[in-house]
């Protein structure tokens, strides 16, 4: 019995070296599986499949519509929170859906279905790709699965099916929403706007825009808009990040941010981006 | 019983078929759908823990240095600026910075606005500000072997960074620039070395590797910079969210940023944002050792042939 720095077993060296060829032979497989992939998708593609997709697409989004409005069995309709077109409710701080990225509904739906770790495992943010790194690591664990807890939305998700969360994702992504200034006082303001566009460069704290596009309507799956969403979802949010109840950022860099935010940060940047005007096109 | 020679015909077929069988069932065996017992780890995908919990302090540990209040300058806020004609010069220099592209458009030649760079809108300590630059000037720079005006300085970042054309001296854009940095470096007596400026320093302990630098590279930068280091382009806008470090849109091979040292100061201090200092050292230089092998535009003293001429694709 062989047990290495990383705390793996193995019964012997010879099957470490073995597990070297079997990776290797499997990508030389992986190349040919894609290239056949490739040569079908191109066959697919040139026989005219658009519109079937196009359809699917169109049956994802009438099955989501469907859930949404009316729920199913256990499961309430999403309307009865999120709003009759997803635009949330603000004064109880739930989010707006609508036109939100697909893939960013789809992520957060499958992390708060899953059940938070025992204490004591260490999640680790960052995804190494152990398979190619010439480097031996101490550590051989963890990539961050995803963690997200809500006490209403949690119990909700979990009865939710794959499908389920991909019709959902497609329904809300093809909504379009425009968002409703709110006021705010003017010092407030001033103070979450030099947050948002600069800031905290004397304590290495990014502006909020680095990441969530310049007026905050946000940028692809990883970073979600600012700008629509209600002030006490975004303040929550990080209140989550601080107390360890939601750890499903991209390479833990919310996390970073949300640890150097103080109470008076959250208040001012949230209700500056609960200020922004905002019009979003649904993606059909 | 004899041995005949139907008995060695039949035993010879049987041993070639034997053979053959054998081979194939072990090439088969080493296709991945019969042995696949292992799980596969791709990068950037999400796994659960395969190791029993730590029960003392985790074993990767990095050092972060932690920033003491009033360790760095803090220029002044720009929501403090007045109505007067210098801060209406003060903000059109802040956007030309943060939007190169909109407002001096016609001096550059790719993509990059100067705050992809000079990050936090030239604010942020370890990536060049220019709170920090600005007192220094007129100084001594090796590059062009002589002493130069902050200007000066300004037209080569337009001629190689922003791979594009040096504005005049008196050109809008340099003066607008020019108080913008002075309006940073307030309060700063002239000639002051500030700590924070320029990019972090650099200790190597063994040589650059671009074989690691692509493993973090995917690991670390490819989220934001995307797998072929072309960047992300807006779905709404025109430009970049997240700028290109390679290619035609990206800096020449005159900049700065060129130097691997210099992009590794950068990158230790600053990548990926909010969490600087992830990555050592020496694979914050791997990195810039896997970005320093693609293909980017030329270097513009090279000459108008090469420049123009010669294709950018090659690395």
């Amino acid at each position: 019995m062989y047990v290495g720095e990383t705390g793996v077993s193995y019964s012997s060296i010879k099957e470490v070296k073995n597990m070297k060829f079997q990776t290797a032979n499997r990508d030389q497989a992986m190349f040919k599986k894609s290239l056949i992939v490739a040569l079908g998708a191109m066959v697919v593609a040139l026989s005219g499949c658009d519109s079937k997709e196009e359809k699917a697409n169109q049956a994802a989004i009438q099955a989501g519509q469907k859930l949404a409005e009316k729920g199913r069995d256990a499961i309430p309709g999403c309307v009865a929170c999120h709003g009759a077109h997803g635009e949330g409710i603000a004064a109880a701080g739930y989010p707006r859906l609508a036109g939100l990225n697909a893939g960013y509904i789809e992520k957060q739906l499958k992390d708060l279905a899953r059940e938070l770790p025992p204490a004591g495992v260490a999640i680790e943010a960052v995804a190494k790709d152990y398979s190619k790194t010439p480097r031996i690591y101490s550590d051989l664990t963890v990539f961050s699965p995803g963690l997200r807890h809500d006490d209403i939305m949690s119990p909700i998700a979990k009865q939710l099916s794959v499908a389920d969360i991909h019709n959902l994702a497609v329904y809300y992504a093809s909504l379009s929403y425009t968002a409703i200034p709110v006021a705010a006082d003017y010092q407030v303001l001033e103070r979450g706007q030099d947050l948002a566009l600069r800031g905290k460069a004397e304590y290495g704290l990014p502006a909020c825009v680095s990441c969530h596009a310049p007026d905050g309507e946000g940028f692809g799956a990883d970073f979600p808009p600012l700008a629509g969403q209600p002030s006490i979802y975004i303040v929550n949010q990080i209140n989550k990040w601080q107390q360890g109840q939601r750890d499903n950022d991209n390479l833990g860099l919310m996390k970073a941010v949300a640890d150097q935010l103080t109470d008076a940060d959250k208040l001012n940047v949230a209700a500056y981006y609960a200020n922004r005007s905002l019009t979003v096109k649904g993606q059909q | 019983m004899k041995f005949t020679k139907l008995h060695k015909y039949a035993l010879a077929v049987v041993a070639v078929t034997g053979i053959a069988f054998g081979t194939w069932v072990a090439a088969d065996t080493q296709s991945p759908d019969s042995g696949d017992d292992l799980p596969t780890l791709e990068a950037m995908e999400t796994h659960v823990s395969m190791q029993r919990p730590h029960e003392s302090l985790p074993n990767e540990l990095t050092i972060v240095p932690v920033i003491k209040p009033g360790e760095y300058f803090v220029p002044p806020k720009l929501e403090d600026l007045d109505d007067s004609k210098y801060a209406d010069e003060v903000r059109l220099g802040r956007n030309i910075f943060i939007n190169t592209q909109e407002y001096a458009k016609r001096y550059v030649g790719n993509g990059l606005n100067c705050a992809n760079c000079h990050l936090q809108e030239g604010r942020k300590p370890h990536a060049a500000p220019l709170w920090a630059a600005y007192p220094l000037y007129p100084m001594y720079r090796d590059k062009s072997r002589q002493v130069i005006s902050f200007q000066e300085r300004l037209q080569d970042c337009f001629r190689f960074s922003m791979n594009g054309m040096a504005p005049t001296l008196d050109s809008r854009e340099v003066e607008a620039l020019t108080v913008y940095a002075q309006w940073l470096s307030t309060g700063i007596p002239t000639g002051t070395l500030m700590a924070g400026r320029g990019f972090a320093r650099i200790d190597k302990t063994e040589d650059p590797s671009p074989f690691n630098g692509a493993v973090h590279y995917k690991a670390y930068c490819a989220s934001c910079h995307g797998d072929d280091l072309m960047g992300k382009k807006f779905t709404n806008r025109p430009g970049y969210m997240f700028p290109p470090l390679a290619g035609p849109d990206s800096y020449n091979k005159g900049a700065g940023m060129y130097k691997v040292k210099t992009c590794a100061g950068f990158v230790k201090a600053n990548m990926p944002l909010g969490k600087s200092h992830v990555l050592n050292d020496d694979e914050a230089l791997d990195v810039c050792v896997h970005i320093f092998m693609q293909d980017r535009p030329w270097d513009p003293r090279k000459g108008m042939f090469m420049s123009i001429f010669m294709p950018v694709t090659e690395g």
